[in-house]
């Protein structure tokens, strides 16, 4: 069946067996390997991505479902010139080790942050808590989004 | 996942016709939090996907004459976000709430959950004590029941083959009505409840009427627990008899042994879950009431 999304604000679209998840059409169709599959049952968030507004386990999302949304990816943060905000508190915090789970930790803390731009460690932690870190750095982790929280409210042209 | 069709019906009618005419090997799709996990694992002999979640009449959330009306399909985190539900039904959004993370909330449906009918199910519990209806369209056209009924036995429900959950109500009589829910798991977050437990009740003046009280993963099914409801009912208020009443809802439910925890942990959890929800509710009901006073 023919897909049409808009990812990261480009028109893409791909022909994909229907029983293909938005996560497979992502890495295989169109290229984007940014997200990653860990668990493929909806557990380890290493596969988040937002589609029109709200974050999703892609391994769980039939593409199909996604036709005609909008969808962001960890492709979709950083810019030619900057890193967004959370990618540059991650590096200066050293919140990644194997960094397996970052493209779904970060699109998880920008869904936060976009709809919440001040959150307390509370709902850090709870926006947090479908993604699975096996290196365990969720300290540096929770730390890195509560700054560029507070770097994306003093900059907001950079976001 | 093997070779699927994936077929979006354009009204709830013509989803039953295709079911129906694709026979055993359709299914419909929901949020596919449970289902597409299945789907990969176990898929049997299912070979069709009817994405029911886009359905006008299983969409959602409004206040009516009869109540609020919750489509099927709403996800929790619609639920969450949705200002009568908020208001009028907290306990629900915090059921809600501590169903998986927030990517399976965007995901998962509140009706999926009801039809997936395991023990642990969250959003169970805090429909039953608000005495919630469930509609279903199927073959024969439309249906409704308390949602006690629903539920049949593990993975089990009254469903008909190719009959549909549409909608779930809340009648307009227990909107806002005090209610705690607390659900036990061994984390905060992706764990499913170990026992999980919502009570619901009015006071006038120290008299308890109208008590609820349901219980989810201590029983095949999410239960109420009626006897301790019949104790409870008409009695004033007092820290003893709420113990009693948790004492009775032990006696009312059958837990099981599992790799979660053991049937004698799950026993002191019903009792002592059973009292904070009790008590939560109380203390809820007393605040309403002088807030009444003062206005
Ligand atoms: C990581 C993770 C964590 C979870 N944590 C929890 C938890 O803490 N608590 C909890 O209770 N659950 C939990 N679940 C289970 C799951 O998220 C819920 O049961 C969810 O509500 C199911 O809804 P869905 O929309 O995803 O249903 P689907 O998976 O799409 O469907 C579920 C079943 O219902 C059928 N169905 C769907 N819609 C209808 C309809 N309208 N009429 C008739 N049949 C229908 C489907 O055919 C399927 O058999 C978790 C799941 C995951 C993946
Ligand atoms: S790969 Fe999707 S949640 Fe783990
Ligand atoms: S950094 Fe290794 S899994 Fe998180």
């Amino acid at each position: 069946m023919l897909v049409e999304l808009t990812v990261n604000g480009e028109s893409r679209s791909a022909n994909v067996p229907p029983e293909t998840t938005l996560l497979k059409m992502l890495r295989e169709h169109l290229g984007l390997t940014g997200a990653k599959l860990g668990c493929d049952v909806g557990d380890c968030g290493t596969c988040t991505v937002i589609v029109d507004g709200v974050s999703v386990n892609s391994c769980l999302m039939l593409a199909g479902r996604a036709d005609g949304c909008d969808v962001t990816t960890i492709e979709g943060l950083a810019t030619a010139d900057d890193l967004h905000p959370l990618q540059q508190k991650f590096e200066e915090h050293g919140a990644l080790q194997c960094g397996f789970c970052g493209p779904g930790m970060l699109i998880s803390a920008k869904n936060l942050l976009d709809n919440n731009p001040d959150p307390s460690v509370f709902e850090v932690r709870d926006a947090l808590a479908g993604n699975l870190c096996r290196c365990t750095g969720y300290t540096k982790i929770i730390e890195a989004v509560i700054e560029a929280g507070e770097m994306m409210s003093q900059e907001p042209a950079n976001v | 996942m093997r070779p699927m069709d994936y077929i979006v019906p354009e009204s709830a009618e013509a989803a039953v016709a295709i079911l129906a005419e694709r026979g055993e090997n359709a299914c419909p799709l929901a949020g596919g939090t449970d289902l597409v996990v299945d789907l990969k694992h176990a898929p049997g002999n299912i070979n069709a996907l009817v994405d029911v979640s886009g359905l006008d009449e299983f969409r959602g959330i409004d206040v009516t004459d009869e109540g609020l009306r919750i489509g099927s399909m709403a996800t929790y985190g619609e639920i969450m976000e949705h200002p009568v539900c908020l208001e009028k039904t907290p306990e629900v959004v915090a059921a809600s709430h501590t169903v998986g993370a927030v990517q399976t909330r965007n995901l998962g449906t509140i009706g999926g959950n009801l039809v997936t009918c395991v023990p642990s199910a969250d959003s169970a519990p805090a429909l039953m004590v608000l005495d919630a209806e469930v509609t279903l369209i199927g073959t024969n056209g439309w249906r409704r029941m308390p949602i006690e009924d629903f539920f049949v036995g593990p993975r089990k429900t009254i469903l008909e083959p190719y009959e549909l959950l549409a909608e779930i109500w809340i009648p307009k009589h227990t909107l806002g009505k005090p209610s705690s829910f607390y659900k036990f798991g061994l984390r905060k977050g992706q764990a499913l409840a170990l026992v999980n437990a919502a009570a619901a009740l009015e006071l006038d003046g120290d008299r308890i009427v109208e008590p609820r009280i349901a219980l989810g993963a201590v029983a095949p099914t999410p239960i109420r627990a009626v006897k301790a409801e019949a104790l409870l009912d008409g009695q004033d208020v007092d820290a003893k008899l709420l113990d009693e009443a948790a004492q009775i809802a032990v006696t009312e439910s059958k837990p099981i042994d599992d790799f979660r925890a053991s049937k004698n942990y799950r026993r002191q959890l019903i009792r002592t879950l059973t009292r904070r929800v009790l008590e939560r509710s109380v203390e809820i009901a007393r605040k309403r009431q002088e807030q009444d006073k003062l206005h």
